[in-house]
């Protein structure tokens, strides 16, 4: 396999380009489109509610959210594990619809998403919540908190699809916290942003139940999924969740042929030996397709994982090369800026068709979906 | 690459914090199981002090007579410390320089909330005994649920606050038995001492919500802690030091109390208990609210909780870390 070194020029175009994706936060964005404000309920007005999609009833105003493998039974008043679906007088409810507390431009590198036109921007957008809970979630100011607990502002989907058409960003990513929990959000700024000729990408943790899931296949261009890791004992742990139900979720994605990238936090000690690599490059390979690309990514201490180091750069070199043995095409390695693990190879001929420098797509040779030399078709979203 | 050496130094220091962990849960040993205290005297283990009076409040307006509720509320607050008068039992309990958290449990509404009077009755003992107006604090986790039960909010040092956390946590989560979380910035910052008052209800997921459970409105992700009925994760929270430390004394408002149907108003299941109940155990005085919604329960012709599969199995597991005493045997009820 190719993988040159980056050079002086590359770099210094990367941040260049970096600078001006990162540049607009949440209110640099918001003041140039007036159809998003904050919202004037403040902690005492209470949270207007829309109603939600994918639950039932479950007698004496109690009702069963369908939306992800939590399944919470969930009484009046109360919300379910996520803390932004709420029951009011036996009927459920979302608090987050057209709520976001977090708004930027990102570079679809960032999401990521190495197979979805690369070098386009994404303008990316986070409602609270989230169904699990991982000890070293690195959002979770947003994805732990209940909506009165951080500072939202109203973005509708027809707003936010105006917003990415007229800013010129091709996709609108649903990401930071998990959008699962938003699901009737999501599919909502899916439908507005295809009438704008606008895609709409999901960064999920895959923990969804089928009909959801199935529903917001068919407006979805592509979703990203947080595999965190290949055993039942991680998710318990480490996340208070399953396992199999994020499996389901990926045989879905592939069944319905969306497109979709897998990414693996690799965690020292607690899910970064080779054998687990492979364990995720076989259940790729063999029930998915060895053209899904699959990212191992650094972690960094955060939330209530403070007690261990980041992760060796060797650490994802190994496990990169494993899957890369295992059969899988594109093996990437995430958050080490400089790596050469970042750049698309072809897998016929190894050369680099696409260089990524920091997140930021540098060169890309992809030409109609192929690589320029050997005429191997690239799977993705190129056009 | 991580090194062999490196690698066993990261587990063991995993190990060895597991350990330490599940050694202190396992470890409380029986001798240790009565609540640590600030100030000596005015405890007795498994106390809880019941008062019941059917003319308390006006069941068609909703009115509260004062007087009789002060008359009332002093009668349980100084037995519950032994003491002459409810002046004294303070005096005990706080000192003058004392920031007071009185957390109140507003999830229900106006209808099934602890009644505004019996908390501005608790904030004229705490002045009398020389706690500035401004140092007590009426505090629950948000400003609208508040309003809704009928508490007027002031953020003002005029005089005392009350006010919900909002978004004010202390954005440090902290680890607390199986659960980790942001508490109340107040709680984190400021309160020096607790008083919890709460109401006694039923609940979906708990069987029961009372004093403990109230404390779930402390940390800013209560929701991820509704598995396996609440337990032990309402024992673990109310365990924690900044809570177990600080609280002096547990007041459960049941003068409207709601068997089945919680932990929201259910116009049909509740009912006018007419009682108030305190107590320096809390877990003792858990037991005692389960045993009352169970007993009305079976007087409407419901199963019990635990024949529902819904009993507070947190209460043992609060008992089990020194929180305070869940044998009926050991359980001292005592009417005034």
């Amino acid at each position: 396999m190719t993988n040159d070194p980056i050079n002086r020029r590359d770099w210094l175009a990367a941040m260049a380009l970096g600078g001006v994706a990162f540049g607009c936060p949440f209110l640099a964005c918001a003041q140039n489109h007036s159809t998003d404000k904050p919202l004037d309920a403040g902690p005492s007005a209470g949270l207007a509610a829309v109603p939600a999609r994918w639950w039932k009833a479950a007698g004496e105003l109690r009702v069963e959210c369908e939306l992800c493998p939590n399944k919470c039974r969930v009484a009046d008043r109360e919300r379910g594990t996520c803390g932004v679906r709420e029951n009011r007088d036996g009927k459920y409810y979302t608090l987050v619809h057209s709520r976001s507390c977090a708004l930027h431009l990102d570079p679809i590198e960032k999401k990521p998403f190495f197979h979805v036109l690369p070098g386009a921007t994404a303008l990316s957008l986070a409602a609270p919540g989230c169904n699990i809970q991982c000890k070293f979630c690195q959002n979770w100011e947003i994805s732990q908190a209940r909506p009165e607990q951080v500072p939202l502002r109203q973005s509708s989907p027809g707003a936010l699809a105006e917003m990415a058409r007229s800013m010129g960003a091709p996709t609108i990513a649903c990401t930071y916290s998990e959008p699962a929990v938003w699901a009737e959000y999501v599919f909502d700024i899916a439908t507005a942003a295809r009438k704008a000729a606008v895609r709409t990408l999901m960064v999920s943790n895959g923990y969804i139940e089928h009909g959801a899931m199935s529903d917001l296949s068919q407006v979805l261009a592509a979703v990203k999924i947080d595999l965190k890791s290949m055993t039942e004992r991680f998710y318990r742990e480490q996340c208070v969740g399953k396992l199999a139900p994020v499996l389901d979720t990926l045989r879905l994605l592939h069944q319905r042929q969306v497109w979709f990238e897998i990414v693996m936090l690799v965690i020292p000690v607690l899910n970064d030996t080779q054998a687990e690599a492979r364990d995720l490059a076989r259940f790729v390979k063999s029930e998915l397709s060895p053209e899904v690309p699959v990212h191992f990514t650094r972690f960094h201490p955060s939330y209530r994982m403070q007690n261990l180091p980041s992760t060796p750069v060797a650490t994802l070199t190994r496990a990169r090369d494993a899957a890369l043995e295992e059969g899988l095409h594109y093996v990437y390695v995430g958050n080490v800026p400089g790596h050469p693990g970042a750049h698309t190879n072809c897998p016929s001929c190894h050369k680099i068709l696409v260089k990524r420098v920091n997140m930021v797509t540098v060169e890309n040779r992809i030409v109609a979906g192929s690589c320029p030399d050997c005429k191997t078709k690239i799977a993705g979203l190129w056009t | 690459m991580m090194n062999r050496g490196r690698r066993r130094l990261l587990e063991g220091l995993m190990a060895v914090a597991g350990t330490a962990i599940t050694g202190c849960a396992k470890a409380a040993p029986a001798e240790r199981r009565e609540p640590r205290h600030q100030k000596p005297g005015g405890f007795e283990p498994g106390l809880v002090v019941r008062a019941q009076r059917s003319n308390l409040r006006d069941e068609s307006s909703g009115k509260i007579d004062q007087g009789r509720l002060k008359a009332t509320l002093g009668a349980v607050v100084a037995r519950t410390t032994g003491d002459a008068t409810p002046s004294a039992a303070f005096s005990r309990l706080f000192r003058a320089t004392d920031v007071v958290g009185i957390k109140v449990g507003t999830l229900a509404g106006r209808s099934l909330s602890p009644h505004p009077e019996l908390v501005l009755q608790l904030f004229e003992w705490l002045v009398a005994v020389g706690v500035k107006p401004e140092n007590v604090v009426v505090w629950d986790r948000l400003d609208n649920e508040l309003e809704r039960a009928g508490y007027r909010l002031n953020r003002e040092r005029n005089g005392m606050r009350c006010l919900g956390t909002n978004q004010e946590y202390d954005w440090s989560p902290r680890e607390w038995g199986d659960g980790g979380s942001c508490f109340a910035n107040l709680l984190v910052n400021e309160l020096t001492a607790l008083i919890n008052v709460a109401v006694v209800k039923d609940h979906d997921l708990a069987g029961v919500s009372a004093g403990l459970k109230n404390w779930y409105g402390a940390i800013h992700n209560p929701n991820k802690y509704h598995d396996g009925g609440c337990s032990p994760y309402v024992a673990q929270l109310a365990a924690f030091p900044l809570i177990k430390d600080k609280l002096r004394l547990t007041v459960l408002d049941a003068l409207v109390a709601q068997c089945h149907g919680g932990p929201a108003f259910s116009a049909r299941w509740a009912w006018p208990c007419g009682t108030v109940l305190a107590s320096r155990d809390p877990v003792a005085l858990d037991t005692v609210a389960w045993r009352i919604i169970d007993e009305q329960r079976l007087k409407l012709g419901l199963q019990s909780l635990a024949s529902e599969k819904r009993e507070p199995k947190w209460i043992a597991a609060a008992a089990a870390l020194g929180l305070g005493e869940h044998r009926s045997d050991r359980i001292k009820l005592v009417d005034v």
